[in-house]
């Protein structure tokens, strides 16, 4: 019975129902971050299955473990970036004197991520498809490279359109004189077709340091999350290596994926 | 005309294909029976006749998801249902335009019996078919895209997402026509591989003069 609510939570919020000014009115996107928490765990769950996939058709034997361990790793993933990224944004927010409220920050990255986690999800499929027909690792991890880079990059837009309305909603409600006019435009609103989640709405700029510390963040969210990856891994399982639950520590993410590049032509 | 010539007729001028869903089936298994028979062998004939329909459906099924959520996220979930009449007609364009060229191909085995040629032939047949599908698929979509532009981009997502997947679907599925000396199969064995690796594994052995 909850999860029909939540689902319905990030039906809203995809189709950006629950990002149009209207809704924003109180300063947050009103959305249980309890609920989409939970379904961006479930979704990150399935996306893990379909990565894993991979290691059930390995040549010396499936491997269920590592099934289950990218299972459990993937919603890790997400959690642990975003644990690391968010008291930093949090306080250069609060210094640059934004009027987000923690909660209402908290709101706004759950949201960001269902998205992200959303899309990555609908393309496990196709991600799910090539890894049971394929044989060349190389190729699987720059197709999951591929796929969370799409993924993250429409997330992020969300994050950052939905910051530049979160920004356009007035402080304080307009004094009641002026009701007709807003009445008026009101009107000549409905005519246009309904905004979607990633869609421009009006042209004001927002707070501008504001939106610059978004900027700084994603681009620390996305090197943090790349990173993480390589931290956590295996994800996909190296052919002709014993499962094991974390490699040792040396290499980086974008090195490992320029060694795939190469391998792939050789 | 006959009904179901009439049917047909009314799917490539646009009509709704769901209604006529086992005749457009019927002409993607008679592309495949003739696709098949290049040896004569009616098992590879049986055999790649299920393959054709299974190639397309396949795909469609694998794209729809992540074609969905970018709809959705787009803000034009209102019109999906438009959207995925228009990619189920262009997929049964191309299965009536495979059918209509299915002479041609029992024509060009009539005529040359070499492997290669008729590998690079049923290429062409199906390039020919998928621009008769791209053409349905855009017309399907100009009213959507005069409705809202950002379909524009979805379309090109569309193909982009079906481009990928149906490649490697193809690769997957093969043998479609049956190289001579090879043992009648639904799949072959060691075909279990990527297209995408093998090409530009071909591609770089080609450059590194190898």
């Amino acid at each position: 019975m909850f999860m029909l609510t939540w689902w319905n939570d990030l039906d809203r919020i995809l189709r950006g129902e629950a990002t149009r000014s209207g809704s924003l009115k109180r300063g947050s996107i009103d959305v249980r971050p309890g609920g989409l928490t939970i379904l961006l765990v479930l979704l990150a769950m399935v996306y893990g299955a379909c990565m894993g996939c991979f290691a059930i058709f390995k040549e010396e034997g499936p491997s269920f473990v590592q099934l289950l361990a990218s299972v459990v790793k993937l919603p890790a993933l997400f959690l642990l970036t975003l644990a690391v990224t968010f008291p930093s944004l949090y306080v250069f927010n609060a210094l640059v004197g934004s009027r987000l409220s923690i909660t209402s920050m908290l709101r706004l990255l759950v949201a960001a991520m269902a998205v992200m986690v959303a899309v990555l999800a609908s393309l496990g499929p196709i991600v799910a498809f090539f890894s049971v027909s394929t044989t060349s690792y190389p190729f699987m991890l720059l197709l999951n490279v591929l796929v969370f880079t799409a993924s993250g990059t429409l997330g992020m837009a969300f994050l950052l359109q939905t910051l530049h309305r979160l920004s356009l909603i007035p402080p304080e409600p307009p004094p009641t004189s002026a009701t007709e006019l807003v009445g008026d435009q009101k009107g000549g609103e409905v005519a246009e077709p309904p905004a979607g989640a990633l869609d421009h709405s009006g042209d004001q700029m927002p707070s501008r340091q504001v939106k610059l510390i978004f900027r700084c963040w994603i681009v620390l969210f996305a090197l943090v999350g790349s990173q993480m990856g390589w931290v956590l891994r295996p994800f996909i399982g190296t052919p002709h290596r014993p499962f094991s639950w974390f490699r040792e520590r040396d290499s980086n993410f974008f090195e490992a994926v320029w060694g795939a590049l190469v391998g792939l032509f050789s | 005309m006959t009904g179901p010539l009439r049917r047909i007729d009314d799917v490539l001028r646009g009509g709704p294909a769901s209604r006529s869903w086992w005749l457009v089936l019927l002409c993607g298994l008679l592309y495949g029976a003739v696709m098949g028979s290049f040896n004569g062998r009616p098992g590879q004939a049986a055999y790649s006749a299920s393959k054709v329909p299974m190639l397309l459906a396949a795909t469609t099924v694998l794209g729809l998801p992540s074609f969905f959520v970018l709809n959705t996220l787009l803000g034009v979930r209102a019109d999906f249902g438009a959207a995925v009449r228009a990619i189920v007609s262009s997929q049964a364009v191309l299965m009536i335009v495979l059918a209509s060229l299915a002479p041609l191909t029992v024509f060009w085995y009539a005529s040359s019996a070499d492997y290669r040629t008729a590998i690079l032939f049923n290429a062409a047949m199906f390039g020919v078919a998928s621009v008769g599908a791209q053409g349905m698929l855009r017309r399907a979509y100009r009213p959507l895209i005069a409705k809202d532009p950002k379909h524009r981009w979805l379309l090109g997502s569309w193909l982009i997402i079906y481009g990928f997947i149906g490649i490697q679907m193809g690769w997957l599925l093969r043998p479609f026509i049956g190289a001579p000396g090879e043992p009648v199969q639904f799949f072959r064995p060691g075909a279990w591989d990527n297209a995408y690796v093998f090409v530009a594994r071909l591609a770089w052995n080609v450059l590194i003069g190898q």
